[in-house]
């Protein structure tokens, strides 16, 4: 089997939609198919329906509209033969195994040689789903089970059979890799695979023990949440995420597949309230609640004891602020509890090493993936220490599997010479390999020292001549210090280097400027250190721009003000499918002043899809940044111009390291820095014309009385000042205007009202 | 001699001309010509009634009998006048029988009792502060009840935190409150440290006494405030049977002797709630920042009356000669006045004093626009402004006014030390208030550690930015811009030194705590530079007009302030860039 060119997804409910959502981000075409609903008007609503629903979900399962025209809605009986041009065909229908089949027989029927074909179920076993189905089938067939939802859940579990055919899940492995954009897992086949054994597992004690403890919710949520790294949900806020009505489901499959003496059994408890709620219709927050609801009167948790909703009280336990081998310590409700869970937990999760999983990184991974924990099962045993472990559970009567023991006296995990390995199951370590041509910055920094470093920031020579500036301030907000590291890094990179990738491996590529310092310094009136910080940013910025060497930055996540101006002034953009871009100054009350806004015009004047004359552009670029405007994936930031069209987008996130060195690396040969661009601005008129733009906004109430003013600050620099239409201005003398509405913003108490409700609650403040 | 005559002209110039605004509504009736008869008339009380007290009462003392406490002799009779003549109610609110006048012309009030007789001004002081707390957190019934007597004078108040085991952290308190089934309660515990606990000059004592329910929390979080009468009061609102509150025995002290200090027995005394269970701290920190201020202003009391002393004594005392030659032939030696160190001495009084009522006064008047101001938002900054500043004014006022009594006592010389002259006891006297309603080491931890990062440096914005403001638009004044300028940088170096403790302290708490007292000094020098600036330019444009002597002088202290203390901020910088490790490195052994 070689390349796949085009997919199918069959069964358009939420998670066969959202799949074939993906193969279109990748911009891969897919078919999506249903059964032909009774007296539906089109044989293909129930495809066709799922891809409306999906324009309007949020989080979008599509990262472009133009990706929703890549899915092809059909039926499979007019449609079928379709899937003879597929390369690869997901099935994601209802979880029964005699409709299943009788689907692959039909898909038998058509489907070309070597075309893969693979079943979504989370609790069939594969032996099953191919059994009589003969040997053709069974060798193209596997499992790719995909996690809720498929574009932002960055876990594949991947099951083959022993007939299955090796360079076919191998090529199915690397696009979902390379092209979907997931982590791929290998698990055998075994109930539930790794992730969700393991997390039902965890949930259903979680409640059992909350139960049996006596706790409220609200308790047992904060103490089996921030100390071990695993989402603020955490059990009874996650099982309302998923639903508690798939529960029993997941519940009832687990106790029919795994053997007797599993631990799983003893934490299957029929739980008569979480009955009494799915009757009821509290099935979580798909429905009108579950353990936490909202109402009128605010968030409301339900009592364990006795089924009723009262007001969510904050926990308030210094057991949940606790760090983890500390809160192991207390002899506290809570801190038992959290002991209780996590204990067993860990030990049903060395159980499943050799079971579930070939080893301990599989699990470690599903769990980080599947399920958003910021340490897996065995990084925890770490933490806590494997010996603090076996003498905790031994004491407690917990059950010690062999793996574990035999893990005593020693770390699950051990660096040699830099490099990870792990503690296999035949007791020895293995070291750990990434996939081909990932590039992690992590790894690097194991083995190496960096080039250049200050408190805000690193330089790591990544190989090949290229060199990475990696943001190391507090969420990578920019400040004095990176910026002036970034300065040392153009003078110093000619020496020795080529060129220069800007990435980091942090929670979000960079939200911008340090606000908290800023507020900090405008309540304290320090006038010239923020001048000088504005003046810094755009020195450093333009000579980034007008270097001799060409730079990538490889934004992921949230790229905001100054974070996403960076990127305008890179000479090219590899980023990750996952960018969330955008100039939000205006949110804070200010416009951005690092060049932003002279970039955005600049770019916005060369679209040659523009009208002419200085107004269309100028206008764009109002009605983008006025917004505060942030684009929802990298694909959208092009829409917007944040990106080029030329600009690279990477799926994985872990590839777009190496595949921003390598963009980096193309541009080398004969590179020759931008031309600064001139500039025809509307002048006066311009910004009394966007002026009327935004008192229509606030006419329909969408605009507020400082918005007003923060508009008029930015059409001021968007239109050039006291330009005149005839006139050139240059790159400098926006700068100049920038800087200018800047420091009369910064100045004024409503936007320090703003930036403060920002930092204080994360919200904008709408005053 | 103690010599005193009130600083009205100055007093005029901070009220009228350095802070002069239009009447806050509710205020109208105090006009310029009002406020200057009150002034005058408290200076008349003040000197005529007060000061001839002063050192008889500190040779006198209180004296304690049997449960009894009587104050010195003639404290009765300046007592009565003081409540006659309506002192005691004039920024009480009118609705309880109080004149209602402006914080402003009340500090100033505050500041002449303070020079001129310290221990008598924490009577009529302490009830002021127990009527404040109950007015804001009091039942209706209990104001009604209580607060017009307390108003008039005819019944004194008290505040009751401090016991034996617990001063600073009042979480260890241990007095206890019983729920009575009438809705009163059962006070029982021990107290110390109570000012006018027990004294002979009002007919009743209104104990404000924080106690813990049965029920209550640990900590802070646990303290509710209870109003414990000495006496219960009957139907007719007269004194009844005597409650379980007792006086033990009263402190002897180093300083204000006519000032009963008590140890107070509670002994199933009863007492009614104020304000919610377990809130009694928010009630009583009404109490606690007016007190503060109260006792900012002790400092400044303080030190007037030693700058006034001294004055006279250095024009007075003939010894030795000039430095640069006979000034006064005709007399056996030049007056101590002509010598540059002894200028230097009174110089720096006189120049922290003119500072501290003007900051005093924009502080006052802060707290009146924070009650007043028509605008919500506006109160909410204004009272963002008076938070930011309380610690400063208390602590740096009472540090500077104790210095001043050192000072003024460095001139006398001997002279100072003996008793005779009266200097010793305002040394004696200014100490206390260093120590009492929260030490100044306290005052600026609460100004690093929770003035300083609120609201992510909110309140800061309401000092800082009107400085920052005036310089901008005085830096190139033709006659003062150089001066401006030299506060210009003192004022940087507290930006730099406020940025310092936000950055270092939000990471390392003993960080902001070795800085903490440095800071409040900068802080403070800064404040009082900035009164001096503003009072410098509006001093330059009056020179030509009348009382050009007084604006002269008022030219010639600014400058001296701007070169002869100011420089201490960059000093001060030096200091709390030093960090902690000065402080922390020494192994807790070795002391």
């Amino acid at each position: 089997m070689g390349d796949i060119r085009k997919a199918a997804v069959i069964g358009a409910g939420t998670m066969g939609a959202a799949i074939a959502a993906q193969f279109a981000n990748a911009g891969t075409p897919v078919l999506l198919l249903d059964i032909v609903p009774a007296g539906a008007k089109s044989r293909n609503a129930l495809a066709e329906g799922a891809i409306a629903k999906m324009l309007k979900t949020d989080p979008a399962p599509f990262m472009s509209k133009s990706a929703a025209k890549l899915v092809a809605p059909g039926n499979i009986e007019d449609d079928l033969g379709k899937l003879a041009e597929c390369d690869w065909i997901v099935e994601a229908i209802v979880e029964r195994l005699d409709i299943k089949q009788d689907l692959y027989r039909k898909i038998e029927t058509v489907r070309k040689p070597g075309c893969a074909v693979s079943s979504n179920t989370s609790t069939i076993p594969l032996a099953k789903l191919v059994e009589g189905m003969g040997e053709g089938f069974a060798r193209d067939f596997l499992i790719t089970h995909f996690f809720n939802p498929p574009r932002y859940m960055r876990l594949l579990e991947l099951v083959t059979g022993p007939a299955t055919d090796a360079a076919l899940a191998d090529s199915v492995e690397k696009f979902a890799d390379v092209r979907l954009g997931k982590s791929i897992v290998r698990t055998k086949d075994s109930p539930g695979f790794i992730a969700n054994r393991l997390g039902v597992y965890w949930l259903m004690l979680g409640v059992i023990e909350a139960l049996d403890a006596g706790l409220t919710i609200e308790g047992a949520d904060a103490v089996m949440s921030k100390p071990m790294g695993i989402p603020k949900t955490g059990v009874f806020g996650l099982i309302d995420l998923v639903g508690l009505d798939l529960m029993p489901h997941i519940n009832a499959s687990l106790g029919a597949t795994l053997p007797k003496g599993d631990a799983f059994h003893a934490a299957n408890r029929d739980l008569p309230l979480i009955k009494k709620m799915i009757a009821e219709g509290y099935i979580g927050r798909k429905g009108k609640g579950g353990f936490y609801r909202k109402t009128a009167a605010g968030r409301e948790a339900i009592d364990l004891a006795s089924g009723d909703y009262r007001p969510v009280q904050k926990s308030n336990l210094r057991e949940a602020e606790a760090k983890l081998g500390k809160l192991l310590s207390f002899d506290t409700k809570a801190a038992k509890y959290a002991w209780r869970v996590l204990g067993q937990t860990l030990s049903y999760a060395a159980s499943l090493v050799g079971d579930a999983a070939d080893n301990i990184d599989a699990i470690d991974t599903a769990m980080r993936l599947g399920y958003n924990w910021r340490y897996g099962p065995f990084e925890l045993i770490d933490l806590i220490g494997v010996d603090v472990l076996v003498e905790k559970l031994a004491k407690d009567g917990f059950a010690v599997p062999a793996f574990l023991n035999a893990a005593r006296g020693k770390k699950f995990y051990q660096l040699t010479g830099g490099k990870r390995e792990y503690f296999g199951a035949d007791g020895v370590y293995h070291p750990l390999q990434r996939p081909a041509g990932v590039l992690l910055l992590e790894d690097i920094k194991r083995t190496g020292k960096p080039v250049l470093k200050n408190a805000s920031a690193s330089v790591w020579d990544v190989g090949d001549g290229v060199l990475c500036f990696e943001y190391t301030s507090k969420s990578n907000s920019l400040d004095a210090q990176n910026l002036e590291l970034l300065s040392q890094t153009i003078d110093f990179l000619p020496k020795a280097h080529k060129a220069l990738v800007i990435y980091n491996e942090g929670q979000n590529f960079s939200a911008g400027a340090n606000l908290g310092l800023g507020l900090f310094a405008a309540n304290i009136a320090a006038w010239s250190e923020i001048e000088k910080l504005v003046t810094a940013g755009h020195d450093v910025y333009k000579k980034l721009k007008y270097a001799p060497f060409p730079s990538v930055a490889a934004p992921f996540g949230m790229a905001l003000g100054g974070g996403c101006e960076i990127l305008l002034h890179t000479s090219a953009v590899q980023a990750h499918a996952e960018a969330y871009v955008g100039l939000v100054e205006c949110g804070v009350g200010l416009v951005p002043a690092w060049g932003g806004c002279s970039e955005m015009l600049a770019r916005w004047a060369a679209n040659p899809r523009m009208p002419h004359g200085p107004m269309p552009a100028a206008a764009k670029v109002f009605e983008i940044v006025s917004t505060a405007t942030v684009s929802k994936s990298a694909a959208e930031a092009k829409e917007f111009m944040f990106l080029k069209a030329d600009d690279g987008i990477s799926m994985n996130r872990d590839r777009l390291l190496a595949d921003a060195k390598a963009r980096a690396l193309a541009l080398v040969e004969g590179y020759a820095a931008p031309v600064p661009a001139t500039y025809r601005l509307p002048g006066a008129s311009g910004a009394v014309a966007m002026g009327i733009a935004a008192d229509e906004f606030r006419r329909k109430g969408v605009a507020t009385t400082y918005d007003m003013v923060v508009a008029g600050e930015l059409a001021g620099v968007l239109s050039g000042g006291a330009a005149d239409i005839i006139d050139e201005v240059t790159e400098k003398e926006i700068l100049a205007l920038e800087r200018a509405a800047f420091m009369r913003l910064i100045k004024n108490q409503g936007t320090l009202a703003r930036i403060e409700t920002m930092l204080t609650t994360g919200k904008p403040l709408r005053n | 001699m103690q010599n005193y005559t009130a600083p009205l002209r100055d007093m005029r110039f901070v009220l009228h001309e350095l802070h002069g605004a239009e009447p806050l509504p509710g205020q109208e009736e105090f006009s310029v010509e009002l406020l200057d008869t009150i002034l005058e008339e408290a200076g008349k009380f003040c000197t005529e009634q007060l000061l001839p007290i002063n050192a008889s009462g500190d040779l006198e003392g209180c004296t304690y009998e049997n449960g009894v406490v009587h104050t010195p002799k003639g404290f009765k009779e300046a007592y009565k006048g003081f409540s006659e003549a309506g002192w005691g109610a004039l920024n009480a609110a009118q609705k309880y029988g109080g004149q209602g006048a402006p914080e402003t012309i009340a500090k100033l009030v505050e500041e002449m009792i303070c020079s001129t007789n310290l221990s008598f001004g924490l009577y009529p002081g302490l009830t002021h502060g127990a009527s404040l707390a109950l007015e804001s957190h009091g039942s209706e019934e209990l104001k009604d009840f209580y607060l017009p007597k307390m108003v008039s004078g005819e019944w004194s108040g008290t505040m009751c935190l401090t016991e034996p085991h617990c001063g600073t952290d009042l979480g260890l308190l241990r007095t206890k409150a019983a729920p009575q089934n009438d809705g009163s309660y059962k006070i029982s515990g021990a107290k110390i440290f109570i000012s006018a606990g027990e004294h002979d000059l009002t007919e009743n004592i209104i104990h404000l006494v924080l106690a813990r329910l049965p029920d209550a929390p640990a900590g802070v979080k646990g303290i509710s405030l209870f109003l414990v009468p000495k006496f219960l009061p009957n139907a007719e609102g007269r004194p009844g049977a005597r409650n379980g509150v007792s006086c033990a025995a009263i402190e002897h002290k180093m300083g204000i002797k006519a000032s009963a200090t008590c140890q107070m027995n509670f002994d199933d005394a009863t007492g009614w709630l104020v304000g919610t269970p377990h809130k009694g701290m928010q009630a009583m920190f009404v109490m606690m920042n007016s007190e503060r201020l109260s006792v900012g202003t002790q400092g400044l009391g303080i030190g007037e009356i030693a700058y006034q002393s001294a004055v006279s004594y250095a024009r007075e005392r003939l010894q030795g000669r000039s430095l640069s030659g006979v000034k006064h032939p005709d007399k056996p030696a030049d007056p101590l006045i002509v010598h540059p160190d002894i200028r230097r001495m009174l110089l720096t009084m006189r120049a922290n004093n003119e500072g501290c009522r003007a900051l005093c006064v924009w502080v006052a008047q802060a707290m009146d626009r924070a009650a007043l101001a028509a605008d919500p938002v506006e109160r909410a900054e204004y009272e963002e402004f008076v938070a930011l500043l309380t610690p400063v004014v208390k602590a740096l006022f009472t540090d500077l006014g104790f210095e001043s009594a050192s000072t003024a006592m460095q001139v006398y010389g001997g002279h100072g030390y003996i008793r005779d002259h009266g200097i010793e006891q305002l040394a004696r006297d200014a100490r206390i208030a260093m120590i009492y309603e929260g030490t100044n080491g306290i005052q600026a931890l609460d100004l690093v550690g929770r003035k300083l990062p609120a609201n992510l440096g909110r309140s800061l914005r309401r000092f800082f930015h009107p400085v920052s403001e005036f310089i901008e638009a005085h830096s190139g004044h033709p006659a003062l811009g150089k001066l401006v300028q030299g506060y210009a940088r003192a004022f940087g170096a507290l930006q730099l030194a406020t940025a310092y403790i936000a950055e270092k302290g939000m990471s390392d708490p003993e960080e902001a705590g070795a800085a903490a007292t440095d800071y409040l000094r900068l802080f403070g020098l800064v404040a009082l530079g900035f009164m001096w600036v503003r009072m410098a330019v509006i001093a330059v444009d009056k020179m030509g007009g009348e009382d050009a002597e007084f604006y002269q002088a008022k030219i010639v202290t600014a400058r001296f302030f701007m070169q002869r203390i100011l420089p201490q901020a960059g000093a001060l910088l030096f200091t709390i860039k030093a960090g902690k490790a000065p402080l922390m490195d020494m192994a807790e052994a070795a002391f």
